[in-house]
């Protein structure tokens, strides 16, 4: 009689969808307030204000750069929890 | 789930067909019964079979179904084919070792047992089980099936294929896999 | 098999799971992919904008005479094009000897600014948003910036158009 080895494989799958359903949301949450903060250096930028750019583009790069981040750490867990592919 | 597993033992059935009306009173597959039902050899002997889908842990029919319609669940329980993807193209009907899955025309739709999903996921029995006067279908704790003389194998053996199941079939005791060589039943070598 | 076909085999079959816990998985991650791409792509709009704000040379105006004095009554609006053909504005003649242009595109979508005498104002019909005649701010609505103006030079008994301020 073979032992059932799929409850530990999906397990382990579970494992990687909390992670990821985690980490979407996080990005959600950071695209967000990227949208506004390039709505809001663009209107500053066209009325005239053109000192927002700089810090805006900062700002923006360091949440696009989490977002990577994040989406590279999703990357490593799913690579963990299934070794073979 | 829940501890239960599904044992299938052929000599036990009797051939009432309670498990084919007790299937096809579900409203989820519209009154088409999931029981692959056989008559062993009906000219000779009044011998039957009663058999539900294997649900292999690596389902033949999942992988040769070019449209991914049918899925495996989180507890190893191979789903039906869903009716937007399926195409009716009989691929699963083909690659089936066992000849499970059936082809409903009228919906161009392959249908299959799929445990009673709606059932056993909250730990009740499916409806076979629950009927079966004689338990040639069964849905016990692995305790309650070791007081039989028959022991329970999921692993078979068909050509170059080993197919490892989740429904155990009975089989008697020291079987190691239940090995199957499709040309010894063919028509040529019965009756040559 | 060799080993590339073996190769792309594993990989079709991992992206197209049967499991139902696989494809929510490789769904999950598309999405995560897709929003990451955005978020770089706010980057690039973020970074567009500082470029663009450290490219540009101060912008030369032409001048360019836009209406005589006394060629319209007081309370009543000229339209002209300036700095470029396409792009219009509008002069108004606030008193006997005052004048003021503004931009015609309203800062919020672009609709056409009209003057409503009545309430001594410019208004844009699409979404009610409301300039100053004075200064050309924001009184109501949906408009976040002021509206462009446009200086003008008395020249004699000509109205001539020097540059838009601030700068577009």
């Amino acid at each position: 009689m073979a032992p059932r080895s799929s409850p530990r494989k999906f397990l382990q799958q579970r494992r990687g969808l909390t992670a990821i359903d985690a980490i979407t949301a996080l990005i959600v949450v950071l695209l967000v307030v990227q949208i506004w903060l390039l709505s809001a250096t663009l209107d500053a930028y066209l009325a005239g204000h053109a000192e927002t750019a700089l810090p805006g583009a900062i700002v923006s790069g360091v949440l696009c750069a989490a977002c990577i981040g994040m989406y590279g750490f999703v990357r490593r867990v799913d690579r963990d929890s299934r070794p073979n592919r | 789930m829940y501890g239960y597993e599904f044992y299938v033992d052929p000599s036990r059935c009797i051939g009432c067909q309670a498990c084919v009306k007790a299937c096809e009173e579900c409203e989820t597959h519209r009154g088409h019964s999931m029981i692959n039902f056989d008559f062993v050899d009906r000219a000779e002997t009044i011998a039957t079979a009663a058999y539900v889908c294997w649900h292999c842990e690596d389902p033949t029919c999942a992988q040769v179904c070019p449209a991914d319609a049918i899925k495996i669940g989180e507890d190893g329980v191979v789903m039906s084919a869903l009716k937007p993807r399926c195409i009716a193209c009989e691929n699963c009907v083909l690659a089936c070792p066992f000849g499970i899955p059936k082809i409903i025309p009228e919906y161009e739709l392959m249908m299959k047992c799929d445990m009673c999903y709606d059932r056993t996921s909250v730990g009740k029995r499916p409806m076979c089980a629950t009927v079966c006067p004689s338990q040639a279908l069964a849905y016990l704790r692995p305790e309650e099936i070791a007081a039989r003389r028959e022991k329970p194998s999921n692993v078979f053996q068909f050509g170059n294929q080993t197919i490892t199941t989740q429904v155990y079939m009975m089989t008697p005791p020291g079987t190691e896999s239940v090995t199957l060589d499709i040309t010894e039943f063919m028509w040529e070598k019965t009756n040559a | 098999m060799p080993e590339r076909v073996e190769e792309q085999e594993r990989l079709w079959r991992d992206e197209f799971s049967i499991s139902k816990a696989d494809e929510r998985y490789v769904n999950r991650r598309q999405l995560a992919k897709f929003l990451t791409l955005g978020s770089l792509g706010m980057f690039a709009g973020n970074s567009w904008i500082l470029i663009r704000s450290w490219l540009r040379e101060a912008r030369v105006y032409q001048r360019r005479v836009v209406a005589k004095a006394g060629e319209i009554p007081v309370g009543a609006v000229k339209l002209f094009q300036y700095p470029t053909p396409g792009e219009q504005c509008i002069l108004i003649r606030t008193a006997e000897d005052a004048y003021v242009a503004y931009s015609q595109k309203c800062t919020h979508l672009s609709c056409a600014v009209f003057y409503s005498r009545a309430h001594d104002r410019l208004e844009c019909p699409c979404h009610q948003g409301y300039f100053s005649v004075k200064d050309g701010s924001v009184l109501q609505g949906p408009p976040t910036r002021p509206l462009p103006r446009v200086i003008l030079e008395r020249s004699g008994e000509e109205l001539i158009a020097i540059k838009m301020e601030p700068e577009v």
